[in-house]
């Protein structure tokens, strides 16, 4: 797969339109759509998701609103290199201040599905997905065990590092979803 | 004080903050309580109110006062209250004055309120040196002839008609164009409930052609227009058709046969096809009769009006015109002279509503849109083309192969099988805002296109899923009963909104169209190729508004529409009372507001008539023929030919039509000998004012 260099600096919608239909045969945004993001359609640009969205406000360029427009215009190759959608805390403010039932929260994780798919996933992503197959955590602090026990925990939380039998349970789930068969992280 | 000194209450308002913010109202009683033959002054919050009033007409009852100065706001909107209030404690009203200390004192000097406070006394001492000198008057009446003039047959046009003509008033509706029906007649569907618009149009149409009460008047012009309110005297030009109405079916045998050497572009289709020089406006037109656009006709034959045919030597049978030649009823017949002049009708009715419409701008003030590009049209032309009425019967093709639409339906018409070679369309892009909202042109947001862009873009892409449709929006406006779940359920088909407004369309070699934009949310120019681009032009006053205007005495706005007596509390009236508005004459707005303002105005028209007779002030002038020496001066300066010089005992004396009179002194400024008298106005209470004014206050006493 080619990867564009981001997004030129005037978008040519005819080629965007001609794109999508000859890679899914429909919009762009149906796609999204059928990803989780149902009513993405109805967005009215009104920018409330915006206004309050920490990605926005750090600088992130492509946040809840700009990435739904460039969605409903039809782009895609020239958002893949953008890592804002894996940047998105899903605190979920957005979803309940949209006055359109949008809620832009389910944008940003249909559009990492669409990345997925497309293998546009930072490697730090690929990190995170296989310290989670190995440990059975996204984040992991190997070093956490001695702050644990100077404040009298156990050294091992009680999640699948204490449950090896739990960390099996999840790799089976694992195994069972779409990442097993896109070979981005080696499972055993 | 002698028993006949008049005494004069004083009432001053505290109009809530708006006066009493601004003026001292405890020191401006003070002052008026030491003036010349005032017995009470009293203040309240809000004189207008019913207690307010109260207040002045105990004093009345009692017999404490018999003038009245009311020192509030100003006396256009609140006069009447008061001397009604007058009257009804037993008091002749004109013993009432006004001392406007709002709007010309208070508001005006907010910031400077010691300044305000002292000008207030100095308004509330005029305004008691005029009372002093006041003269009791009586009301008179007018007969008002109740027939009403509608002008313009759109939609407002037919609604006020049916409305009036409902109530038994009789209506004269006159049109310009050979039908009514107007703008809407064009369109094919309406928002935001996509009915067929003549669906919804036709009928109306056709009852109002059949009404008794209505006498429909079309292709005639309103040319001149004397007389006051009840007693309208209009001069309608009938135009000439050139074609016997009396004889014409409207079977449209002599539109086809027109030659295509007569052929001008259809005004109705926006000039997207060509009609005959004799035609019939629309297929549904009301009253359906041909015209000849006399312009255009090329007198086939030689046929010129009110001449002999010459005779063939071949067969002996006379050589007609082929529209003659053709018509079953001799309604073409042009052996018959015609005055091109047409006919000029004088009507006499009570009270005239304009209701003469719109017009939309066109393609061609925009040279950054590529106007030359027959692919670029209004959205006007659009609704022609999407028409099962219009150029192509509705079939959607790209505009500048219409031509060959038009070949390909002669030869199916012969019987030919051909394939229709038309390239239709699959991107469409609108453009909001065209010729509105821009300084270059009309600043005024034209209102309706936001809709009909929608409406449009709706229509399409329900018709065909397959079209990419683009609206670039500065914004969209929908406010309106149901009007924002129209926009959103067109979001929901997946027309694509783009914010920003389109800044070129370039014309590419294949008659498709590049254009140039920004996506205001993204925050980057865009660019597509499309294979038609419909801009959304300005709505604009018809034709000939402002010569009607100037006709009926009525002004217009600096937009170039009518404008209306109060935008809030008197939208259908005009500064000229019996004259009434509605519609897009008096601004842009869509078939629902049109409908409401229509039937407003022939409501504000059947409230005028219905009593048959008005009530009118007797503030108007009068000449002393004693002292008139017949100069004439007041003659031509009356604005309402309202002066006439008569003979009295052989000599020219000046005398006022109290009919016709307004009152507005301008005879009675001018009159070097001051023989008139403008009653509630002489020259003494007026001169009373200005030397009070000019002593800062003080109060001369009246010379006897």
């Amino acid at each position: 797969m080619e990867l564009t260099e981001g997004v030129p600096p005037v978008i040519d919608l005819t080629e965007v339109a001609e794109r999508e239909q000859e890679e899914f045969g429909k919009r762009v945004a149906e796609v999204i759509m059928e990803f989780g993001a149902e009513n993405l359609i109805a967005c009215m640009q009104c920018g409330a998701c915006a206004s309050i969205c920490p990605l926005a406000s750090v600088g992130f360029e492509w946040y809840n609103k700009k990435l739904i427009k460039a969605l409903l215009i039809g782009m895609k190759e020239e958002l893949l290199d953008d890592p804002t959608p894996w940047a998105c805390v899903a605190c979920n403010r957005c979803t309940e201040i949209c006055p359109r039932r949008v809620s832009p929260f389910e944008v940003m994780f249909a559009m990492r599905r669409l990345m997925v798919e497309e293998f546009a996933i930072p490697t730090m992503t690929i990190e995170g997905m296989r310290t989670l197959y190995e440990k059975g955590h996204a984040v992991f602090f190997s070093g956490a065990g001695e702050t644990r026990k100077k404040v009298g925990l156990p050294e091992k939380p009680p999640s699948t590092i204490a449950y090896p039998e739990a960390l099996e349970e999840l790799r089976t789930i694992l195994k069972n979803t779409k990442l097993a068969s896109l070979g981005l992280i080696p499972m055993e | 004080m002698s028993e006949n000194r008049p005494k004069i209450g004083v009432y001053i308002c505290h109009c809530g903050e708006n006066i009493a913010g601004a003026v001292n109202v405890e020191e401006v009683k003070k002052f008026a309580e030491k003036l010349p033959d005032v017995v009470v002054v009293r203040d309240y919050l809000f004189m207008c109110s019913d207690p307010g009033q109260e207040i002045i007409k105990e004093d009345i009852r009692k017999g404490l006062v018999d003038r009245v100065v009311v020192a509030a706001c100003t006396p256009r909107t609140h006069e009447p209250i008061f001397r009604k209030a007058c009257e009804d404690a037993g008091l002749n009203k004109y013993y009432f004055e006004m001392a406007n200390i709002r709007d010309q004192c208070s508001w005006a000097h907010w910031h400077e309120k010691e300044k305000a406070t002292e000008k207030a006394k100095q308004l509330v001492a005029a305004a008691v040196a005029k009372a002093r000198l006041l003269e009791p008057l009586e009301d008179r009446y007018v007969e008002l002839n109740k027939d009403v003039m509608v002008i313009g047959g759109g939609i407002a046009g037919i609604f006020a008609a049916l409305d009036l003509a409902n109530a038994g008033f009789k209506v004269y509706l006159v049109e310009k164009a050979p039908s009514i029906g107007g703008n809407m007649a064009k369109l094919d569907k309406t928002f935001p409930t996509n009915d067929c618009s003549a669906c919804i149009l036709t009928p109306l149409m056709v009852e109002v052609a059949n009404h008794p009460n209505i006498e429909l008047i079309t292709y005639a012009e309103v040319e001149a227009v004397e007389g006051t309110v009840g007693n309208f005297k209009v001069k309608v030009r009938k135009k000439q058709t050139w074609v016997d109405w009396e004889k014409c079916t409207g079977c449209g045998a002599c539109t086809n046969v027109c030659p295509p050497k007569a052929r001008v572009p259809d005004e109705f289709n926006e000039g997207l096809s060509l009609r005959g020089a004799i035609y019939i406006q629309f297929p549904q037109a009301v009253p359906k009769k041909a015209v000849v656009d006399i312009d255009a006709c090329i007198k086939c034959a030689g046929r010129e009006f009110g001449t002999e045919p010459r005779i063939s030597k071949k067969t002996g049978e006379p050589i007609l015109a082929p529209c003659e030649k053709v018509c079953p009823t001799g309604a073409t017949d042009r052996t018959k002279p015609r005055d091109p002049n047409g006919e000029l009708i004088e009507l006499n009715v009570g009270a005239i509503i304009v209701a003469t419409g719109y017009k939309v701008m066109d393609k061609k003030h925009f040279k950054e849109f590529a106007p030359d590009s027959p692919n670029v049209i209004t959205a006007m032309q659009l609704e022609r083309l999407i028409s099962a009425t219009g150029p192509t019967e509705g079939k959607l093709i790209v505009p500048s192969d219409i031509p060959k639409y038009q070949e390909w339906k002669k030869k199916v018409e012969k019987g030919e099988e051909v394939e229709l070679e038309a390239r239709k369309p699959h991107v469409i892009t609108f453009v909001s805002c065209v010729g509105s909202r821009d300084d270059r042109y009309h600043s005024y947001c034209s209102k309706v296109c936001c809709m009909y862009m929608l409406k449009q873009a709706m229509l399409l892409k329900e018709k065909y899923p397959d079209l990419d449709i683009y609206i670039f929006f500065i914004d969209v406006r929908t406010p309106g009963k149901d009007f924002d779940e129209y926009y959103m359920r067109c979001r929901k088909l997946g027309i694509k909104i783009i914010k920003g407004k389109v800044g070129g369309v370039q014309r590419l070699p294949d008659e498709r169209l590049l254009v140039k934009g920004y996506d205001a949310d993204i925050g980057k120019p865009v660019e597509l190729v499309s294979d038609m681009v419909v801009l959304a032009t300005a709505i604009e006053p018809s034709d000939g508004l402002h010569d009607l205007a100037r006709k009926l005495g009525i002004s217009v706005g600096a937009e170039g529409f009518l404008r209306e007596r109060h935008t809030k509390l008197y939208p259908v009236d005009t500064m000229t009372e019996g004259i009434f508005i509605c519609g897009c004459a008096q601004g842009p707005k869509d078939i629902p507001d049109s409908v409401a303002q229509a039937k407003a105005a022939a409501a504000s028209a059947m409230s005028l008539l219905a009593p048959g007779k008005m009530k009118v002030e007797p503030l108007i002038s009068e000449v002393d023929q004693e002292k008139c020496v017949g100069c004439g001066i007041c003659v031509p300066l009356c604005p309402y030919g309202a002066i006439e010089m008569v003979e009295v005992n052989g000599k020219r004396k000046s005398k006022i039509n109290e009919a016709l009179c307004k009152g507005c002194g301008v005879c009675t400024a001018a009159c070097p000998s001051k023989a008139i008298t403008l009653h509630g106005f002489t020259y003494d209470q007026v001169l009373a004012q200005i030397r009070t004014l000019a002593k800062g206050g003080v109060i001369e006493e009246v010379s006897e």
